[in-house]
């Protein structure tokens, strides 16, 4: 029915190669999917809907090069923990976010930067520490010490964001996809340079 | 072409994955700027545009379709085209089981029905096996453990789950070999919030493996039945049998509250099918009523038959409930079609579909009867109501009138009733009959339709429109009957029936009667009488003017045609026929009566003008204006007489009405010469007098119009005269030959009478004509010739030629010759005849008195008469000769001398009074010279 032929000529070739995949993880309703609408439609979300997963791609102007932003943004109920590495399995760089006015959000990133390692295997994958909900800052439970030490142990950027006021929104983006492609451009060296160094370390720990 | 706007754009699925069904928040841009420009959408290939809900340019709601795995989400719009999409949607679908709850209806008959039929499959329990306790995906990319490696670790081991001998660390080794620990805690804890989902424990257990135990209880069962048969193992078969009793009872408790709930299901799916099965009979109160608002009665009829014959002796409870109600509405219904059938303003189609739908109702009783019983009393009301306002309107017409014609009484207003019924002024028909009548009523009445004439067409009109619908309904009810009940045709309401019909065509005629024709229905008592209605009488003004009387006799007989056109039913066409004929008889004799008396008023027309013209000689216009009168009423009548409709009597057929006719034919003919002699004998009065008098002021105009001094009696004398022969001779044959190329019968008695009756005329008005002529001559004859002491024996003198008084006699005739060839050259010889005879009469009268003559005398006497006889020569007749020869006779003959005298005077006069003698010669003697040689020979 539909000229698909139309669509290949029309929207493919207009689409830059370069695609930077980014996960956004946290606990539930600390404000992923408030992130991700606001970064990509600039809009804020009041209500409340758990989300499943969701995915998001548009072209944005990185550092004046034209590149592709691909966001899935996950569920952050325990209920879909099961699922989750199959998508972190895709992810090139990782927002995890958390509720500066929830204690347990904050506890719960360590979690996911655990999951998130084990399932990429590799300790400098792109990752900054989000704390969400600044302009609530009244409700405050989690201290900017408090993150900012916890980003350090980790190796990571911490930056404070506000869905609603749209502070630091573009930044937390920006900056990841910065780190994904400065990661790209290194294995990209890599390769080229000498054959991919693979991990061949083997596990031999039983518990029994 | 719309300006093009970029197409659009798709960016955002959440969710992006789901089974059919899932509702799903796409984001994007250029999704068009109102829901109209949303003109497609597909997902995964899935047109979804039903279910999509444009929330703005950048967010649309859809719930996606059976789409199978990953897909495109493209939106479609209407400036922008098709579009694209960045993101993308995986469908999938969910297989739920028989014992899953579900939020959306599924469709069991694949899962139930197989189950139940390939009898208890180990999908479940396979399933379970499959999914991973712990929630860890299988790695995959590193070896697995040999089975035999793991015997060697783990003797008396095995890593089946369901096994008694399942040991963790096989299963672990086996399974999750390379799992980090931290995942096998995370795998721990997801097995931790499995296993308390699921609480109950071995319920849980159970049902998750089902089939299997079910399995197993069938085969204790089977086993059972069989040791117990064959007596195998004797006692300890009892303990096995309490055993398996207590393991069905506990199963039955287990299951207790699915099975409970898988019962209220079945009753549920039951309940629904049967519902589903009988919506028909549950959903019909509803459509009854639905088609009733429609009007599609129809339906509502058949759905009610097929009820009825489904459900009308039906046991069931539930059944006969509804169809109770079906019935209250059914009744309903019925009643309500009842009502409509009464109600008078329906068309013979509707009320025929009525009554076709009450009867396959199966209404109490006779519908169709009932309805014709309520059209004919309608009719009748009908009827009467328009014979009453007439009456009433005709009343107040009247009272109007009474009072305008009152002097000082408020004017009448023929307007505020024209007005009332503006159609009809337009066929207002002016013609000589009103514009003679002579009074101001009559005036008024030429302003608006009469009364009774709106009267007719009104009740006509009824008739035309009600009558033929009553009778079709009545004609369908027997049919009907014949054809559709075949035994029911009820042979008394066939009279009654007719009866009916002939009820309202008879009141109908009796209607019209009363109005036109009152004297036929005098037969019947007055109160009777009364009932079809008084029309007052206003005096004088008791008929309505001729000329509407032809349009009244058309409606009726239109009415009677068309009526009798339905198939002449016997006695009700027979009453209207009569009534047509009766009509048209009335219109006959009133048009020609109303005729003769317009002839006789006719002498008010005369303006005493004689136009002569070589064939007719001089007439006023009277005669012309008596044709036409007589013309214009056969004119009238020629529709009314002459042209028969199929199966109308000829008017002429019946005897009296023929004499009659013929009667009032000659009456007519003869009626101008009354008015004529009136004219003659008695002229209408001077100009000066009507004034004192004040007749009527129509004359009055007439006359101050004309204003032509009415002429003396010998000139009225002489007109007339010329009038009535000229009607005798041309206007008579000619009406006489216009009335039987009419149909009019036995003319010839007519024009007889007519000619005799003009003949008389022409001899009384020639004779007094004559009279008044001669009277004056003669009467001066005899003074005027002893003149002067003449004496014919003591004439002393020379005889001087041709005395005075006979100069004064021809100088009379010519001017009586004047008169009379100023009118009608015709008239001049039998005129002139008679005067000389007269006046030669006279003189040899007078001469024959002489007794004595001398010479002188003699010789005046002869040349006198000489002179007369010459002069006369033309008219002259044996009975003047005889006269003259008398005279002669009387005279003493004279002497040669004498006769010389006589002659050469004689020559003298006419030489002298030639120009006037002129006027005695005959037209075909030209030359004045050769009278004189014949005057010569004559001495």
């Amino acid at each position: 029915m539909f000229c698909e032929t139309g669509i290949m000529s029309k929207a493919k070739p207009q689409q830059p190669a370069v695609i930077h995949k980014v996960i956004m993880v946290g606990s539930g309703g600390v404000g992923k999917s408030a992130l991700t609408l606001q970064f990509m439609y600039d809009e804020f979300i009041e209500d409340y809907e758990p989300t499943k997963a969701d995915s998001y791609r548009k072209k944005v102007v990185l550092d004046g090069e034209e590149v592709q932003i691909d966001i899935l943004d996950t569920a952050g109920q325990e209920d879909y923990a099961a699922i989750r590495d199959n998508y972190f399995r895709s992810g090139e760089g990782f927002l995890c976010v958390f509720s500066i006015k929830e204690q347990e959000s904050f506890q719960a990133t360590q979690d996911f930067r655990e999951q998130i390692l084990r399932v990429k295997n590799d300790e400098n994958i792109p990752f900054l520490l989000v704390g969400n909900m600044a302009d609530l800052a009244e409700q405050r439970q989690v201290t900017e010490d408090e993150a900012l030490k916890r980003a350090l142990e980790w190796k990571v950027t911490y930056v404070e964001t506000s869905a609603k006021t749209r502070a630091n929104v573009d930044k937390v983006f920006y900056d990841l996809m910065r780190e994904i492609r400065s990661r790209k451009m290194e294995a990209s060296r890599q390769s080229n340079g000498k054959p991919k160094k693979k991990d061949s370390k083997k596990m031999k720990c039983v518990i029994l | 072409m719309a300006p093009r706007y970029p197409p659009p754009l798709v960016t955002g699925v959440s969710p992006k994955e789901g089974p059919p069904g899932t509702r799903i928040t796409i984001r994007g841009e250029n999704f068009g700027n109102d829901p109209r420009d949303l003109i497609g959408l597909k997902i995964c290939g899935m047109d979804c545009l039903l279910s999509a809900e444009w929330k703005s340019s950048a967010k649309i709601i859809a719930r996606t379709g059976p789409g199978k795995g990953m897909g495109d989400i493209i939106p479609i719009t209407r400036y922008g085209g098709v579009g694209s999409c960045t993101v993308g949607f995986r469908g999938y679908f969910l297989q739920i089981g028989p014992l899953q709850e579900s939020a959306v209806w599924i469709d069991e008959s694949q899962t139930v029905q197989s189950n139940l039929d390939r009898g208890r499959s180990a999908t479940t329990i396979a399933a379970k096996e499959e999914e991973d306790p712990l929630g860890i995906l299988d790695e995959g990319d590193k070896p697995r453990l040999g089975e035999d490696q793991l015997l060697e670790m783990f003797p008396e081991a095995s890593g089946n789950l369901s096994l008694e001998n399942f040991s963790p660390g096989w299963y672990l080794l086996e399974h999750h070999r390379n799992a980090s620990f931290s995942d096998l805690k995370a795998g721990l804890s997801y097995m931790k919030r499995k296993a308390s989902t699921r609480s109950e424990g071995p319920i849980t257990f159970v049902r998750s493996n089902l089939t299997t135990i079910l399995d197993c209880l069938d085969s204790l069962t089977a086993m059972y039945e069989k040791y117990n048969e064959e007596d195998l193992r004797g006692d300890c078969m009892n303990s096995y049998a309490v055993l398996l009793m207590q393991a069905k009872s506990c199963a039955d408790g287990l299951f207790q509250e699915v099975l409970g709930r898988k019962d209220k299901a079945d009753s549920t799916r039951n309940a629904l099918s049967v519902i589903q099965k009988f919506r028909f009979l549950f959903h019909l109160p509803l459509n009854i009523q639905r088609n009733i608002q429609k009007g599609d009665y129809n339906m509502v009829i058949n759905d009610y038959e097929k009820a009825k014959s489904l459900f009308a002796d039906t046991e069931i409870k539930v059944f006969r409930k509804v169809y109770r109600e079906v019935e209250r509405r059914i009744g309903g219904f019925r009643n309500m079609l009842h009502k409509r059938l009464k109600d008078t303003h329906n068309t013979l189609d509707e009320q025929k579909k009525l009554i076709r739908y009450l009867v396959s109702l199966e209404y109490k009783g006779d519908p169709a009867w009932e309805c014709l019983d309520n059209q004919q009393n309608w009719l009748i009301e009908l009827l009467d109501d328009c014979k009453d306002d007439h009456i009433e309107e005709e009343k107040n017409s009247v009272q109007a009138e009474n009072h305008a014609v009152s002097p000082g009484g408020p004017q009448w207003k023929p307007l505020s009733k024209v007005n009332k019924s503006p159609s009809r002024t337009g066929i207002t028909r002016e013609s000589s009959f009103s514009s003679l009548s002579s009074s101001d009523q009559q005036a008024a009445w030429k302003f608006r339709t009469p009364q009774k004439v709106l009267f007719i067409e009104d009740i006509t009109d009824i008739m035309l429109q009600h009558f033929p619908d009553y009778w079709r309904l009545g004609q369908s009810y027997f049919t009907r009957e014949k054809s559709e009940k075949g035994v029911k045709i009820d042979t008394s309401k066939h009279g009654k029936m007719k009866q009916m019909m002939t009820e309202v065509v008879s009141l109908f005629s009796n209607y019209v009667r009363a109005a036109f024709l009152p004297e036929s229905l005098e037969g019947m008592p007055e109160a009777e009488r009364e009932k079809f209605g008084v029309w007052p009488k206003s005096g004088k003004q008791d008929n309505i003017p001729g000329n509407w009387l032809p349009i009244c006799v058309r409606n009726i007989r239109n009415c009677a045609n068309y009526l009798s056109g339905l198939d002449g039913h016997g006695d009700s066409m027979i009453v209207l026929k009569d009534l047509a004929f009766d009509m048209r008889t009335n219109c006959m004799f009133t048009l020609l009566k109303q005729a003769i008396s317009d002839v006789k008023c006719l002498h008010t027309k005369e303006t005493w003008v004689v136009e002569t013209d070589d064939q007719c000689g001089g007439t006023t216009q009277l005669p012309a204006l008596f044709e036409n009168i007589v013309n214009e009423a056969i004119q009238h009548l020629h529709e009314v007489v002459v042209m028969n409709k199929p199966s109308e009597p000829e008017i002429f057929s019946q005897r009296p009405i023929q004499k009659e006719a013929t009667m009032l034919c000659s009456q007519l003919l003869q009626a101008f010469s009354i008015c004529m002699e009136q004219l003659v004998f008695s002229p209408p009065l001077q100009k000066k007098e009507t004034k004192q008098v004040k007749i009527v002021i129509g004359q009055e105009v007439e006359v101050e119009q004309h204003g032509d001094p009415i002429p003396s009696l010998d000139k009225r004398l002489i007109i007339m005269l010329s009038n009535c022969r000229h009607t005798l001779e041309v206007v008579v044959p000619r009406i006489i030959e216009n009335l039987t190329k009419h149909g009019y019968v036995e003319m010839e008695k007519a024009l007889k009478a007519a000619q005799d009756t003009y003949g008389a005329l022409d001899q009384r008005l020639f004779s007094s004509y004559i009279e008044q002529k001669s009277d004056p001559i003669l009467g001066a004859m005899e003074p005027n010739l002893y003149r002067g002491g003449f004496s014919w024996r003591g004439w002393q003198g020379q005889a001087q030629g041709v005395r005075n008084y006979l100069k004064e006699i021809i100088m009379s005739l010519i001017e009586v010759h004047s008169e009379v060839f100023s009118i009608s050259p015709k008239f001049v010889m039998r005129v002139m005849q008679k005067i000389t005879e007269a006046v030669c009469e006279e003189l040899c009268r007078l001469i024959q008195c002489v007794t004595e003559f001398n010479a002188g005398g003699a010789i005046q006497a002869r040349l006198e008469l000489e002179a007369l006889h010459s002069t006369v020569r033309i008219y002259s007749t044996n009975h003047v000769e005889a006269c003259f020869k008398e005279a002669f006779d009387v005279i003493p003959e004279l002497s040669e001398e004498g006769k010389l005298m006589v002659a050469g005077l004689l020559e003298q006069f006419k030489a002298r009074m030639r120009i006037q003698l002129w006027c005695f010669q005959s037209e075909d003697e030209p030359v004045p010279l050769k009278m004189m040689t014949h005057a010569d020979s004559s001495c």
